[in-house]
């Protein structure tokens, strides 16, 4: 898969682009608070429908105007799509080739696309809350019904924790409904936690490959998902409702006391170890970005066994992050297969073999004007 | 902008509607001006019998003008089913089939403790004592297919269970004439997980 021509208006502090991109890797120099990231933010928005940057929509429109537009023309195996976003203070449309698309779920999938930025780095330094998210997103992109139980799932979460303090203060005598949510729990937990365990272990098998091969055999790359219940892959779902069942009837208790519930996919963690030790509490700086590196690469394998097809990726800023051997590594992993974006303040440090296969922007200002 | 107060009054009134914002409330507004006298007494009467003068069915809790509603007052209708509806709206979705004719209840809601709504804010106690009565011999949950509509669902199943009755629960899946190809993933999981042997 690859993006044949991107189209911004008013997006960000880009005023009006239009962008030939039919090569393999593009770069994108510049100093900083240009606007370099601003473009793969967009291929980033025009393939999941939201930022990684922010929340807020709104944040993205220029400042001072109404309407912001990303259009890109995709290829896939020779066939070409039209693929745009329309962003509005009171909300956002997806349109592909020309048709809108009723739900966010139906329109992802379009364009698949990993993103590397510093901020990846948090995946293994940061907190759970940051690794739940990269779950949640890269499953979201390859599998569109994920998203729709999460999102009810998060809704359930909300109204479990209602009637949870509301028999704390004992306003309401337990009728039997907490038993109820219980139920939908599970169901919701299972599917969950199915679908993320089955992610994690294909994850963790091409992100191990990578890591050996960028180590040179010397660091084993594992990739754990930790549940806060005690379930195992190898449970069916017969299992987890089980499991669950028993040990939300031990938490009954304290969950009242806290007025939140304490297991489920929203409580559970992702632990990334090298030779047996986690990278999270004893990893060095150099480990965990490679760690975050094969990830990453491993994610790119991943989709195209999910989808058929490689996404493309978007390299915010990282080439100055990594070292020689790993940048190398990095290139030609990728290299002849996938459509990639870069970005960089400048050209120092690039090997002239990869500067002579690049086309070379420049980015001042929201304007972008071709080097070579 | 000066605007005298019985049209101001009558702005805000019509922005209390749902989907009423401020530019259509006043084009509402002065358009009532325009009105004959007649229709616009015509209006405003009917706003309030409508408000003043239906009540609750003794039985279904439906909105009726009278005492028990014309579906329960029904003499041919089929005693014996009872289909648990959220709302008003959805009786008039269900009866627009033809095809039912059994009687209903409309729980004005669904169960949502975020909302502070409990079993007893709905009219699940009037369902009760509805069945009962023997002739009742199967109950049809039609909550929406939401995370609220399933729990009141899965809630009334399990509180009807010692009365010994058929608890049914509508389908859900595929829209009737439409697609295969254009169904989400979603629906399209839903429907073949509800398959049926043929």
């Amino acid at each position: 898969m690859y993006v044949e021509q991107l189209e911004l208006f008013q997006f960000r502090n880009i005023s009006r682009l239009k962008l030939d991109c039919p090569d393999e890797l593009h770069l994108f120099v510049g100093p900083n608070a240009q606007g370099k990231t601003n473009i793969l933010e967009s291929l980033y928005v025009l393939s999941i429908g939201k930022s990684h940057r922010t929340r807020k929509d709104k944040e993205l429109i220029r400042w001072e105007q109404s309407v912001a537009r990303l259009q890109a023309r995709v290829v896939r195996e020779d066939r070409s799509q039209r693929l745009e976003v329309r962003l509005h203070p009171r909300g956002k449309k997806v349109v592909r080739n020309g048709l809108e698309q009723r739900r966010l779920s139906e329109y992802i999938g379009s364009l698949t696309a990993v993103l590397f930025a510093p901020e990846d780095l948090s995946i293994v330094k940061g907190s759970p809350q940051v690794r739940r998210r990269f779950l949640d997103m890269e499953i979201g992109q390859v599998h569109p019904a994920y998203i729709h139980y999460l999102t009810r799932y998060n809704k359930l979460l909300t109204q479990r924790n209602s009637l949870l303090k509301e028999l704390a203060k004992d306003r309401r005598p337990e009728s039997g409904l907490l038993e109820v949510l219980d139920e939908q729990l599970i169901e919701y937990c299972t599917h969950l936690w199915k679908r993320r365990y089955q992610f994690i272990g294909r994850l963790s098998h091409w992100a191990r490959d990578i890591h050996h091969s960028i180590t040179q055999g010397r660091e084993t790359l594992c990739l754990e998902y930790l549940p806060s219940a005690e379930v195992d892959p190898d449970m069916d779902e017969e299992m987890y409702a089980d499991v669950l069942r028993q040990e939300l009837g031990q938490l009954r208790d304290r969950e009242i006391h806290r007025g939140s519930t304490l297991i489920g996919p929203h409580r559970d963690d992702l632990r990334l170890s090298v030779n047996g030790t986690d990278l999270h509490t004893f990893g060095s700086q150099g480990q965990q970005r490679t760690a975050a590196l094969s990830t990453k690469l491993a994610e790119i394998e991943l989709i195209r066994q999910e989808t058929g097809t490689y996404p493309i990726l978007l390299l915010d800023d990282v080439l100055s992050e990594l070292d020689d051997s790993r940048k190398t590594h990095l290139l030609e992993a990728i290299r002849g297969k996938v459509q990639t974006f870069v970005t960089a303040t400048g050209l120092e440090g690039i090997d002239e073999e990869t500067l002579d296969r690049a086309r070379i922007f420049r980015v001042r200002q929201g304007n972008i004007s071709e080097l070579r | 902008m000066y605007v005298p107060e019985p049209i101001s009054k009558l702005i805000d009134g019509f922005m209390r509607l749902p989907g009423i914002g401020p530019k259509t409330a006043q084009r509402l507004a002065f358009f009532v001006l325009d009105m004959e006298e007649e229709d616009v007494m015509d209006l405003a009467k009917a706003l309030v019998h409508a408000k003043r003068d239906l009540k609750r069915c003794r039985d279904c809790s439906n909105i009726t003008d009278r005492e028990v509603c014309s579906v329960c007052s029904d003499k041919n209708r089929d005693r014996s089913v009872i289909c648990v509806v959220q709302d008003p709206r959805d009786v008039i979705a269900m009866e627009r089939t033809r095809e039912y004719d059994g009687l209903y209840h409309v729980l004005h809601g669904a169960i949502s403790p975020m909302e502070g709504i409990g079993p007893d804010e709905l009219s699940i106690p009037d369902l009760l004592k509805r069945l009962e009565d023997e002739t009742v011999k199967e109950l049809i949950l039609a909550t929406n297919p939401n995370i609220e509509g399933e729990a009141t669902a899965m809630y009334l199943q399990r509180l009807v269970k010692p009365f010994g009755l058929k608890v049914t629960r509508i389908a859900h899946g595929l829209p009737v004439g439409g697609d295969l190809e254009y169904a989400d993933e979603v629906t399209l999981t839903k429907a073949l997980e509800g398959r049926r042997e043929l």
